[in-house]
């Protein structure tokens, strides 16, 4: 592949010329990023037009630039109001949210930004200077290896059901059924879908995501004059630019766990078919599960912030090097992405980096020079935007329900998604009010259907052996490290049982 | 240009038409003398960036010159289509401006496969298709299967596995007849999209894919096409010469080719047929444009493949994709009976 330093300058510069539209286009990514329904392939298909009439060159800055600043602004609503943009800022709800009731909502916001431009920087220039590796990767993530992945990631309820075992477990396999309804994945035959023709392509994640957090959020709120306690008010009312600085030093004090969850992202974002879902639970998952104080993930802690974040924008490198590399597109966004230069002429896969290796490398080039414009224009932005939670919730819960219904109807068109979103709504409430664990529910949702879809294809792969769970080596090192994963914190707990015995003896 | 419907579905609609008297005639055909007021609807049941989505854009840039409208896309993948077909058949007005864009032998082949609530054609029709793709076999570069004949000497010894975008397909049926015919044995791995299916051959999860030719176009050097189900290979220049599978095997199997297609509701076709004159009539005009043999080249169709098919034509392609589909019905579903 035809690298060298003067044609990364070349890049560097096509980009720095077109520093306009990477703004245009980084702004329009964040707002819908945070907007639940509304996702950067629905807006890159609404923008066809534009790109398609631009040159190739120009069409892939814009659509690169909104595409990993979709991957930023889910975090925003996660951190502010527990409403997740896009599956890929679910897991950011669980530490997000507790920091922003708690006053630190700016320091949460500046954190989410810091770890997703580290995250997404580090993985972007590993993807320049390691590509043909990197890209291998590929070649060993098949459905056996996606299952042990996805089982890690699931393992996550759990650990977020750590305080009343029985519900989360309960909520967790709750989600799974609902991830199941829906045609199966060999036959098509359609199961749970009750004749809704709606449901025969599973039930949509949008209304799950906006019911079960948004609404029934939006329902909570309602039962209280604020989202703030009344320290937190008190502090965001003196929050000022220190927040913001503290949230940077508080980054930066974590940019090995910065680097090393964004690369988690990147290996999950390679396989086709993955996404910034299981990025990010699989990473606040190997987060807490090497943190020292792991009881303390989901009270409200950096770290719980920083592994999603980073994860998922990780993500959005891996999820463009197969499109790149083999011509195979990684998840929606990049394939309207192959809509768009297919148009151009552009011939993806291994030519793409002999005959256009200015594009080719391009790309990573975009997302670094988008990465760093957003940082530059978010940060300041933190001081206000985190003021929303100020805002009294019998004013904000309206205002949600209508928006977020709005993101529910918007990606298909169904007056049905908006009933969906309603139950869902309602589940949400009462799960919340009895102390059955939503995010249990949502990993479940999320993950279930994928773990399903892969576990099936590896059997029919095999002959319906189950053996062939076992059959690889690069799934059996992901067993061990799945089953060492599972064994740590019993390990630690015992261990710090002991050591109190011994103390008290 | 030939346009054949069948005969008794235009009686009926010009019958309805006529009882309902002519207050109610001159509206519409003032409506239908302006058609189209308003911009085109197409349904998609497939999702975004797919081949159908490509085709159909490539097409409609070129169709809105001629018909005067610009299009607005909706997607509707799940259950191989039969989202797709069923959300247009119940929930698009049939009023003409609503089209669906499909691909012929899949959803057919769907059609036949799985319970859906619709029938055909008495809730749609294909007005015209627009290009033919063969079914093709193809392994990764790097396989040490260089024939189509060494795919079949393997099979022989140990059961084959071949990604499918979807069990109801072209490509599926060809290959289940390839093992048939030669006793090889073989196993469909449906991926749930064209795109998992070409990475899972590429990345040596599978032995190889079975798919439509055009998608694989672009996979280059890391594709080696090892036979075309069809009586000749198109495009020999760019799928290493594969030769047709009843040329390199002596079989009988039938050309298993999609034909991407347009549809609109059959009672469109009997309250507007002036409506879907203009369809049909301006549909053609395209490919008669120089200007369409760029887009479609640009969008990933050989021109070889660009092949305009009146209603008549796909009437008579779905009628075989559903006869080949209950003749393998038992390997396509999950029922064994």
């Amino acid at each position: 592949m035809n690298l060298s330093f003067s044609l990364l300058a070349d890049q560097f510069l096509l980009n720095f010329s077109y520093l306009w539209l990477i703004v245009i286009a980084t702004t329009i990514g964040i707002i819908i990023g945070a907007m639940p329904g509304f996702g950067s392939a629905n807006t890159i298909i609404m923008l066809l037009p534009f790109t398609l009439a631009v040159d190739v060159d120009v069409a892939m800055i814009f659509m690169v630039s909104l595409f990993v600043a979709s991957h930023m602004g889910g975090g925003i609503t996660s951190i502010l109001l527990n409403i997740p943009g896009n599956g890929g800022s679910a897991a950011t709800c669980l530490d997000g949210y507790p920091m922003a009731k708690k006053g630190l909502g700016q320091q949460a916001l500046v954190l989410s930004f810091v770890a997703s431009t580290v995250g997404g920087m580090v993985t972007a220039l590993m993807s320049i200077f390691l590509l043909p590796y990197i890209a291998r990767l590929a070649y060993y993530m098949h459905s056996v290896e996606m299952v042990v992945i996805l089982l890690f990631g699931i393992t996550l309820i759990a650990s977020v059901a750590s305080d009343n075992m029985l519900k989360g477990l309960i909520a967790g396999f709750l989600g799974l059924l609902i991830g199941a309804i829906g045609a199966d994945h060999i036959y098509s035959t359609p199961r749970g879908t009750f004749g809704f023709i709606e449901l025969y392509d599973g039930v949509p994640l949008i209304a799950v995501l906006i019911g079960v957090f948004a609404i029934s959020e939006a329902l909570i709120m309602m039962e209280q004059s604020s989202v703030l306690s009344e320290t937190g008010m008190q502090m965001m009312k003196q929050s000022g630019w220190k927040e913001t600085w503290e949230g940077v030093v508080m980054s930066f004090q974590r940019t090995w766990h910065m680097i090393w969850t964004g690369i988690i992202g990147l290996i999950i974002g390679i396989v086709p078919g993955a996404g910034a879902s299981i990025a990010a639970f699989v990473a606040y998952q190997q987060s807490r599960l090497y943190s020292k104080t792991p009881e303390k993930y989901g009270t409200g802690i950096p770290e719980g912030v920083i592994a999603p974040e980073s994860a998922n924008n990780g993500c959005a490198s891996g999820d463009l090097i197969p499109l790149l590399v083999i011509g195979v597109p990684g998840g929606t966004t990049a394939a309207v992405m192959l809509i768009v230069m297919t148009y151009h002429g552009v011939q993806l896969g291994p030519r793409l980096f002999i005959q256009n290796p200015g594009l080719g490398y391009g790309v990573f080039i975009t997302m670094l020079v988008a990465y760093a414009v957003m940082l530059f224009t978010t940060l300041p932005l933190t001081r206000w935007v985190s003021k929303l939670v100020m805002i009294p919730t019998p004013v904000l819960a309206p205002i949600i329900i209508a928006f977020t219904l709005v993101g529910a109807f918007a990606p298909r068109a169904y007056m049905f998604d908006l009933w969906l979103t309603l139950l869902f709504g309602a589940i949400g409430y009462v799960c919340r009010k009895t102390g059955f664990n939503v995010v249990a529910l949502l990993i479940g949702v999320i993950l279930g259907p994928m773990l399903e879809a892969n576990v099936m294809r590896a059997l029919r792969i095999s002959g319906n052996d189950p053996w062939v769970f076992f059959s690889s080596p690069v799934g059996n090192i992901l067993w061990a490290a799945l089953a060492i994963s599972l064994a740590i914190p019993s390990i630690v707990q015992w261990r710090r049982n002991r050591a109190t015995r011994i103390a008290a003896a | 240009m030939t346009i054949t419907f069948d005969r008794r579905q235009i009686l009926v609609g010009a019958g309805a038409l006529a009882a309902l008297g002519p207050s109610l005639a001159l509206p519409r055909a003032q409506a239908a003398d302006g058609f189209p007021t308003k911009n085109m609807q197409v349904l998609i049941p497939t999702g975004e960036g797919g081949g159908v989505d490509q085709a159909a854009r490539a097409f409609n840039r070129i169709w809105a010159k001629y018909l005067g409208a610009n299009f607005e896309y909706s997607y509707f993948p799940g259950a191989s289509g039969q989202v797709g077909y069923e959300v247009f058949v119940s929930k698009r007005e049939p009023d003409a401006y609503n089209i669906l864009f499909g691909n012929i032998g899949p959803e057919m082949i769907m059609y036949a496969t799985q319970k859906v609530k619709y029938k055909y054609p008495e809730d749609f029709t294909y007005i015209g298709s627009m290009d033919v793709d063969d079914s093709v076999i193809w392994v990764a570069g790097n396989s040490k299967f260089k024939t189509i004949g060494d795919l079949v000497e393997e099979g022989k010894k140990r059961e084959i596995t071949l990604s499918t975008s979807r069990l109801p397909h072209p490509s599926t049926i060809g290959a289940l007849a390839l093992a048939e015919a030669t006793g090889m044995k073989v196993r469909m791995i449906p991926y749930g999209g064209g795109g998992p299916a070409r990475s899972a051959a590429i990345t040596g999860e599978v032995d190889g894919c079975a798919t439509f030719l055009s998608s694989s176009l672009g996979l280059g050097d890391q594709a080696r096409f090892l036979t075309v189900f069809n009586e000749t290979n198109r495009t020999p220049e760019l799928t290493n010469n594969a030769p047709p599978v009843n040329q390199a095997l002596g079989t009988k199997i039938p050309p298993l080719s999609g034909q991407r297609a347009i549809a609109i509701h059959t009672k469109a076709v009997e309250a507007y047929p002036d409506r879907v004159k203009k369809l049909s009539d301006t549909f053609q005009q395209v490919f008669a444009d120089p200007e369409y043999k760029t887009v479609a080249e640009k969008a990933g169709t050989p021109w070889e493949f660009i092949q305009y098919g009146d209603a008549a034509s796909c009437q008579e392609s779905a009628k075989e994709f559903v006869e080949l589909a209950e003749r393998f019905r038992p390997l396509l579903t999950a029922s064994k009976g």
